[in-house]
């Protein structure tokens, strides 16, 4: 048994070193993680329950079609602090709910559930541009305390690099990914108040204010 | 004795670059104790990007707070103004300044910041032709390269100056400049590199500064 062990082991050692090179070598890992700014504008009149699922947080795309390279990218993290900075942001209160629909606080009005539809990218010699580009696809829902939905759209967000920027296709990546998720922040900032039903909401919302402000100082006269 | 000799013989040979200033003025430029410029870059369109690094350049060659002209970096000014400056929301034309400054808080922080002019330099660099070829190789008896390569690199930029306070576009200028880069190599590879993006950015800064600082660009 000795014996074979001497013999053996060498060869398979090689085997093995020269089969981890070979997969190593097709195998691309990117990392995005970056710190987002703080959007500047008016805060909406509203207290919303975020809630980011564990997919969503830890949210890894992984490329293994057959006329591709592998790679694995990972932008969990990153999304988690771009939502979070930018809707704690939007908001005049914000509360991270760990669990929905369940255990939600008397005081929020909605909570939002973002998802990560699709994420898709292409690499200069794909494209023959010397641009690398990203595009991801979130479909973002609101429901209501009772867990009724309110809306629901969908943010594609895009971003791109030039290769001659950077030296590795991990880092054009992933430069290009951040551009994408500062994207995604300004469309969802600045889109919100545009969906149709979240219109309806807040005006209905403001609309029940004035009229509970009109009350007040009609008992007052009275 | 030799060693200069190559050296400067070198700098003889380096690439040559040709550069084109266009300027068109409505109205002088006149920054006050305090006042702000920023340079930024376009990167709306989907087959080129405003290089970073040359808005840098054009911003650390005009940045002299002696002179008056304080620059804010790029990176540093699209983050406080997030998400009012990134590529999709970002102004296209003065008009639209109008409507951004209805947001109170991008108001404050353009005061906060004396920010009076906004420059919006779009364009690039880019190798337009390349030939030749270099073949290098390695033995035990040492190793060496022979061949010659050639390339020509054009930069095509365009600023538009942005008076931020009078919501009015004071200027605009254009750069272009071409280069042909050489490299012979016998035994060692000699680049004699054109530095086209760099003498465009060199360029613009100082037609920026005349225009930014019409009186002390023409005393200078």
């Amino acid at each position: 048994m000795k014996h074979g062990i001497k013999e053996y082991c060498p060869i398979r050692l090689m085997a093995m070193a020269c089969l981890l090179l070979l997969l190593s070598s097709c195998s691309h890992t990117v990392q995005v993680a970056d710190d987002y700014p703080t959007p500047v504008g008016e805060q909406i009149p509203l207290s919303v329950g975020i809630f980011l699922s564990e997919g969503f947080k830890n949210y890894t795309y992984r490329e293994d079609s057959e006329d591709r390279e592998e790679w694995n990218i990972s932008t969990g993290k990153a999304q988690k602090k771009l939502f979070e900075t930018v809707l704690s942001s939007m908001f005049s209160n914000t509360v991270s709910l760990s669990q929905f629909p369940q255990k939600i606080p008397a005081n929020v009005e909605i909570v939002i559930v973002p998802e990560v539809r699709e994420l898709q990218f292409t690499m200069p010699r794909e494209t023959r541009v010397n641009i690398f580009e990203v595009w991801i696809k979130y479909e973002i829902n609101a429901y209501d305390p009772q867990g009724e939905q309110l809306a629901n759209w969908v943010i594609t967000a895009y971003g791109k690099t030039p290769t001659a920027f950077l030296k590795t296709q991990e880092q054009a990546l992933a430069q290009a990914i951040n551009i994408a998720l500062r994207d995604a922040g300004a469309t969802l900032y600045t889109g919100f108040e545009k969906v149709p039903e979240l219109r309806a909401f807040l005006s209905g919302k403001l609309r029940a204010a004035s009229l509970q402000e009109f009350k007040v100082k009609s008992r007052k006269f009275e | 004795m030799l060693k200069p000799v190559f050296v400067s013989t070198l700098i003889f040979l380096s690439g040559c670059t040709t550069i084109v200033i266009d300027e068109y003025r409505r109205s002088d430029g006149e920054l006050a104790m305090g006042d702000s410029v920023v340079i930024l870059g376009r990167r709306h369109s989907s087959d080129y990007e405003t290089e970073p690094d040359l808005i840098s350049c054009v911003g650390s060659e005009l940045h002299n707070p002696e002179l008056g002209v304080h620059i804010i970096p790029e990176k540093e000014f699209v983050d406080i103004m997030y998400p009012w400056f990134e590529p999709r929301t970002a102004p296209m034309h003065v008009r639209s300044l109008d409507r951004l400054l209805e947001n109170a808080g991008v108001r404050e922080r353009m005061e906060a910041y004396g920010v009076k002019y906004i420059i919006w330099i779009d364009g690039s660099t880019e190798t337009t032709a390349s030939a030749g070829s270099i073949s290098c190789t390695i033995s035990t008896g040492g190793a060496g390269c022979f061949g010659f390569g050639t390339w020509d690199k054009e930069s095509d930029y365009e600023a538009s100056i942005w008076d931020f306070r009078d919501r009015e576009l004071s200027g605009k200028l254009s750069a272009d400049a071409k280069g042909t880069s050489y490299m012979p190599a016998i035994v060692i590879p000699i680049p004699l590199i054109a530095r086209v993006k760099n003498n465009a950015c060199k360029g613009m800064a100082a037609q920026l500064q005349q225009f930014l600082m019409p009186l002390r660009g023409a005393s200078s």
